[in-house]
């Protein structure tokens, strides 16, 4: 038992350094420890699910260490900037006014396909019009174009919209959420009441009902319904 | 920071628990290695009935922590224990040296073995 124990910590920091050499776009939203966590305790799990001649604490002594070292490594995380940095790396500028950096790409993996992949998926195609692309610790690429380049925003036209708030959905699919209607200070007679001014008698003609902040409402009818 | 301690503290109680488990482990092995090497000492002096009677008591002794060491080792270490002390019992019970004095090297060797394998040592971590 304490040499599962022993090896399964050995095995998880070395698989942990495994995966931040192998740079970030191996990563995928999660922390190296949440990653190796996650490709580990499921195999850990299998095996004595599978063979009933190792004792199920083979498997969940490890699985509670995982945990454990997991936790720790988490709240160090947390605690301190230089250990994050250690474990979970810096974010990288890949590319700065228009230029792809050859050297930060290399060290982190990462072609030119993948980076004009995904500046396509932020809608750009023009890599001049890109002023900072950075590649987050957790993989995932930010892009900043020149603010020439961004979308307009009602600030910037000097608009002043008002604010719909969120929606809370009254209706689903033919049901009323009385616990939302009720934590807008709304009532069935107020919701029906709206039905009937647009020649709904039912709740379960409708499929979806939302209102906002303002009492705006948004009525999908059920399929088939005249 | 007090998570941090939660999973410390849980470190070192699980590898607390699994050091004692293997002092314990050896210290159970070394028992019954030793009943079964007087036995074969009792066997040398024709003392068979007494050689019978302390194998069987190392047996009862392994059978006594069964659930416990089907929790923590292997089944197949543990089944093949149970059936060397069977089969070396039914050998002091035919009374045929040769074959007693080999099935109870084994036997030994086995108990030695389940224990070794379980000692914090590089050769078994690596």
């Amino acid at each position: 038992m304490v040499i599962a124990m022993v090896r399964t910590i050995l095995l998880y920091l070395i698989i942990i350094a495994g995966i931040r050499l192998m740079g970030k776009r191996q990563i995928g939203e999660l922390e190296p420890s949440e990653l190796v966590l996650a490709l580990l305790i499921a195999d850990l799990a299998a095996v004595p699910m599978q063979d009933f001649g190792i004792p199920l604490l083979t498997g969940l002594l490890p699985i509670l260490t995982l945990l454990c070292l997991t936790m720790a490594l988490s709240v160090l995380t947390m605690k301190s900037i230089k250990f994050r940095a250690i474990l979970c790396g810096r974010p990288s500028i890949i590319v700065k006014d228009g230029v792809p950096l050859k050297r930060e790409m290399q060290k982190n993996r990462f072609t030119l396909d993948e980076l004009m992949e995904e500046l396509r998926m932020n809608g750009i195609t023009d890599l001049a019009t890109v002023h900072y692309a950075i590649l987050e610790t957790n993989g995932q690429l930010s892009v900043l174009p020149y603010a020439v380049h961004q979308p307009p925003s009602a600030h910037t036209l000097k608009m002043n919209p008002q604010e719909p708030g969120l929606p809370a959905v009254l209706i689903n699919d033919g049901r009323i959420m009385t616990r939302a209607l009720h934590l807008r200070g709304l009532d069935e007679a107020w919701l029906y009441q709206q039905l009937h001014q647009r020649n709904i008698r039912e709740a379960r003609d409708v499929f979806l009902l939302t209102v906002d902040e303002r009492n705006q409402i948004y009525l999908v009818e059920q399929e088939g319904r005249q | 920071m007090k998570r941090l301690w939660i999973a410390l503290g849980l470190l070192a109680l699980l590898l607390l628990l699994t050091i004692c488990h293997t002092h314990s482990l050896q210290h159970f092995t070394n028992h019954l290695t030793g009943q079964l090497e007087e036995a074969e000492t009792l066997v040398q002096q024709e003392q068979w009935e007494q050689a019978r009677q302390l194998t069987q008591s190392a047996l009862d002794t392994w059978n006594r922590q069964d659930i416990r060491l089907h929790v923590l080792l292997r089944h197949a270490d543990t089944d093949q224990i149970h059936a060397g002390f069977q089969e070396v019992l039914a050998l002091l019970n035919s009374r045929e040296y040769g074959e007693y004095a080999a099935a109870n090297a084994r036997l030994i060797s086995q108990l030695h073995l389940l224990s070794e394998a379980e000692q914090l040592n590089l050769k078994n971590i690596l």
